[in-house]
């Protein structure tokens, strides 16, 4: 009898992961050459997207001052569809814009498809696919760490409003460690036990980044984003900046026009997959835009805004006596976040895609507003 | 004379490394130097992969403090950065997918 109840139970499991392994949503197209164009009616929409570019695009004093909100791109999908798109201060359609942290999100996706091919877990130390550190104490670090910001490196997150010789950041790109960043990244010290501190850090994506590439490039070349990611969900072209040594820079540095940022932002809504292909492991996404555990337990109280897997969630933290950081907005919302405010918004409960890439100098755009405000635009 | 100067420039950078929460870790790079990689390597990516104009890309790359010269070379798809006192920084354009990198 037992054994025929755990055969059953074994059966219906089974049942249930072919079933969801097969489920990938349906669209009635898929952009992969080109979103379909379908733009809100300008008159009868007028006072919203009045509302929205006042916020967005109003320019403050001279470009020299550097001052305000200062939107060179502004894209809006709703329901698969472009429905809105405006540039600025000479940016257009055609031109990449640098992504700065929202690479960070890039670059957990890519060990995301590092883990669909079986080319590393999550549980693995990061040792196992970077043998020249071998016996350091980093290798207490696991793949998992790397992409939760758990690493626990004595990482300092500092800009450039804060004095330059104390940023792991600038030395890292402009100075001592640009030639072998991850080595940079890696010659910090542990300041506490891996996965047992979150710690916002650029060298952790970066970390991230390096070891999806090492773990894939053997079986698919160096070209292995290209070929894995950007390729099959139509980021034509894209640029993945890499340090002297071939170290993807994923903390930072991608680019891409915000129609192609885009793209990202509706593969994730759509639970990873593309036109029936699923790019992401069954299960990432939903793993990616739920808070980490690390963050949970460890983050400062400062942060106000919980991350999974290097994604930024509207989620309230009961634990952490915190309300969801973007109040207007629905609590399914998360989004990747950059520097100078550079943004991919996703809300799958409205169908909709807000990217906004910017050149904010002092405090970046608000997530709530300009999503609120997108929102009304397509209502 | 440029010693001098570079040890002038090093122990302003160090100075400014005080912090109430602790003591962190200083990298020992100063300032200028810094500028000069970021106005090279920025540039770079500027004008050959995002594709904006020279001028723009001068403005979008100034930092504090500003390099003394900033050289873009369209034809060999380089940007070469430099201050008076001696740091440069080159940065070149490598293709159309891995973009820039700092020399």
């Amino acid at each position: 009898m037992r054994a025929t109840l755990k055969s059953l139970a074994l059966s219906c499991a089974l049942g249930a992961s072919l079933a969801s392994a097969q489920t990938c949503p349906t669209r009635a197209s898929w952009p992969t050459d080109e979103w379909p164009v379908n733009l809100v009616d300008a008159t009868a929409r007028a006072a919203p997207i009045k509302a929205l570019e006042d916020f967005a695009f109003t320019l403050v004093g001279t470009d020299a001052e550097r001052k305000g909100f200062r939107t060179d791109g502004l894209v809006i999908i709703k329901n698969g569809v472009l429905v809105y798109e405006r540039y600025g201060r000479g940016h257009d359609a055609t031109k990449r814009h640098i992504s700065w942290s929202v690479a960070k999100s890039f670059s957990s996706a890519l060990v995301g498809i590092a883990v669909r091919e079986g080319a590393l877990t999550l549980d693995d130390s990061i040792c196992k696919h970077l043998p020249e550190y071998e016996g350091t104490a980093q290798c207490a670090i696991t793949v998992k760490d790397a992409i939760t910001f758990g690493t626990a490196l004595g990482w300092q997150e500092e800009y450039e409003n804060a004095s330059y010789q104390v940023s792991s950041v600038i030395a890292m790109l402009y100075g001592a460690g640009h030639r072998d960043q991850l080595k940079h990244i890696l010659t910090h010290k542990l300041v506490a036990e891996p996965g047992k501190r979150w710690s916002y850090s650029t060298g952790d994506a970066e970390l991230a980044s390096a070891l999806a590439k090492r773990a894939l490039a053997k079986a698919h070349g160096k070209d292995v984003f290209w070929k894995l990611l950007f390729e099959p969900i139509g980021m034509k072209r894209v640029v993945f900046e890499e340090d002297v040594l071939g170290t993807p820079l994923g903390g930072s540095m991608v680019f891409a026009t915000p129609r192609e940022f885009a793209k990202f932002g509706f593969l994730f809504m759509n639970d990873g997959c593309w036109n029936g292909a699923r790019i992401m492991p069954e299960g990432w996404v939903a793993s990616s835009v739920t808070p980490s555990d690390v963050f949970t337990a460890t983050a400062p109280d400062t942060e106000d805004t919980p991350s999974g897997y290097s994604w930024w969630l509207n989620k309230a933290s009961p634990a952490r006596n915190k309300p969801k950081p973007w109040a207007d907005l629905p609590d399914d919302t998360y989004a990747a976040l950059g520097h100078w405010g550079q943004r991919i918004i996703v809300v799958p409960s409205e169908d909709l895609v807000v990217v906004r890439t910017g050149d904010d100098r002092e405090g970046s755009i608000d997530v709530n507003e300009l999503t609120k405000l997108s929102l009304a635009v397509t209502r | 004379m440029k010693k001098t100067m570079l040890a002038l420039f090093t122990l302003a950078a160090l100075g400014g490394c005080a912090d109430p929460n602790g003591t962190p870790r200083t990298f020992a790079n100063s300032d200028l130097e810094l500028a000069v990689g970021n106005a090279a390597r920025m540039g770079c990516s500027c004008l050959f992969v995002m594709e904006m104009p020279e001028a723009y890309c001068r403005a979008w790359v100034k930092a504090s403090p500003d390099v003394a010269k900033l050289s873009f070379d369209v034809a060999n798809k380089r940007v070469e950065s430099s201050s008076f006192v001696s740091f440069a920084a080159t940065a070149r354009y490598v293709d159309e997918k891995r973009g820039c990198i700092l020399e």
